[in-house]
């Protein structure tokens, strides 16, 4: 089985369990059927083939949550970034912004996923946190910008992120909430996949973005982190030098509220990276910091 | 040249000569006489003992433990004293030049985004439209990249440690 079959399946396995939980009447079968179709189908594929019912692409009555294409993607990454923006927009600066998506593009390129439009922004807020949502879309506070001090932290921060959106961390979580709630309605009789538009899933994504995502998500998204900056031609160790800078922050400060409570102690992810990085980078090319290039806020 | 000779001429660098920073060790790791893989073995240390950080060369940090002194991978030794308390910037920073930002007071608009304030938040279009402004195409990441002389390496991935699953 590969693993993108054993995840379908354990998708599907949470997916079968709710629902039965719920009534016994869902054809489990037929579910998996279709859905392994679609997978399978939309893999090889590009987007805007992906197959789907006729009619139900990407439009706002209906979404695929099964399979959804990198257009439906994007559009759900938007509406989530939107919202973030609504709770603090961007740093009117516009040097740093290109500045921040010059950096943010690079390390995107050294992904399997340059089709995506990547988009980066500095938001006006004190806290220290940075979010990625679906389809591209990354922004990082102002208040973590301004604890870093080169270019490759930057580089790292932004590939944390990047990996994310290049794993489809949240797209996940997103999905299998989607589907279970779409379990539920099947089995009360209402009105299926059309009810699922683009607007009902906001709620459970601005939850999911204050609830934050399982650990290994976030381990996972360090070590891709780091090693998109190492390919970037970065030194690998940005990453890992913001996160001892997070260490030293007072836990009970406001600013770091959110970041503890989403993602396991900067003391657990260093060492984890420790232990994957080993002597990994110790024959790879010194990478570059870029200290003099890194734009800096004025004070 | 060989490796060894390069790092031996990077060990003529001077070296970041700084005050002591505490640290504490992540690890149960050894500590080596020169900051390299294969140097000689001069002592060891345990998980969540306190360490002095005395220097700091490459991916390696000159420690010293109660008994002895050494070099250890960073990744071994988170700096500060403790996760609870100090805001201390420290030494290094100090020396990375991170002094003066380290402490971050704010002006104006202080904006949180805590959990209710992202639940509560509604969207911004205009916002999103700005955002999207800013894009970068792969093209113009590419001469970015070269103007800072980066160039892009193969590197295959970190997989998850063993121990750690």
């Amino acid at each position: 089985m590969n693993p993108r079959h054993a995840l379908l399946l354990s998708t599907l396995l949470c997916y079968g369990l709710a629902v039965s939980s719920q009534a016994h009447a869902f054809d489990l079968g037929n579910a998996l059927k279709d859905a392994v179709k679609q997978q399978t189908g939309g893999e090889a594929t590009t987007g805007s083939e992906v197959q789907t019912p006729a009619g139900s692409a990407s439009t706002q009555t209906s979404f695929n949550w099964k399979s959804p294409s990198p257009e439906e993607e994007m559009a759900l990454g938007r509406q989530l970034a939107g919202n973030l923006l609504g709770a603090a927009p961007l740093v009117k600066d516009a040097k740093l912004q290109a500045y921040v998506n010059q950096v943010g593009r690079w390390v995107a390129s050294q992904t399997d996923r340059q089709q995506l439009a990547w988009h980066f922004g500095v938001i006006d807020s004190d806290d220290l946190n940075a979010f990625a949502t679906p389809g591209g879309y990354i922004l990082i506070t102002k208040g973590l910008y301004r604890k870093l001090d080169n270019e490759a932290q930057l580089a790292g921060v932004l590939g944390h992120e990047v990996a994310h959106v290049v794993k489809k961390h949240h797209l996940k979580v997103l999905q299998k909430s989607q589907l279970l709630n779409l379990g539920a309605s099947v089995i009360g009789d209402k009105v299926g996949k059309g009810d699922q538009t683009l607007d009902k899933v906001i709620g459970s994504g601005a939850e999911m973005m204050a609830r934050g995502l399982d650990k290994d998500a976030e381990y996972e998204a360090d070590r891709v982190g780091v090693a998109l900056s190492v390919r970037a031609g970065y030194d690998g160790y940005g990453l890992p030098e913001v996160l001892q800078t997070l260490g030293q922050v007072n836990q009970s400060d406001d600013s770091v509220t959110l970041l503890f409570k989403t993602h396991p102690s900067p003391e657990d992810r260093l060492t984890r990276l420790g232990d994957a990085i080993g002597s990994r980078l110790d024959g790879v090319n010194e990478g570059k910091l870029l200290a003099d290039r890194f734009y800096r806020l004025p004070k | 040249m060989d490796m060894r000779t390069l790092l031996g001429l990077a060990l003529l660098l001077p070296m970041l000569a700084v005050a002591a920073e505490t640290g504490t060790a992540l690890k149960d790791d050894s500590l080596r006489a020169e900051p390299y893989a294969d140097a000689k073995l001069n002592g060891k240390f345990t998980r969540g003992e306190k360490l002095e950080i005395t220097g700091k060369q490459g991916a390696w940090l000159k420690v010293k433990t109660t008994k002895s002194t050494g070099w250890v991978r960073l990744l071994s030794v988170k700096r500060g004293t403790s996760t609870a308390g100090s805001s201390a910037t420290g030494v290094l920073n100090v020396a990375s030049g991170r002094a003066g930002t380290g402490q971050v007071v704010s002006t104006t608009g202080v904006r949180g985004l805590s959990a209710e304030e992202l639940k509560a938040a509604s969207y911004n279009a205009a916002e999103v439209q700005l955002l999207e402004s800013y894009t970068v195409t792969h093209t113009q990441a590419q001469q970015f990249a070269v103007s800072g002389k980066l160039s892009a390496i193969e590197f295959k991935g970190l997989a998850a440690s063993k121990e750690a699953e």
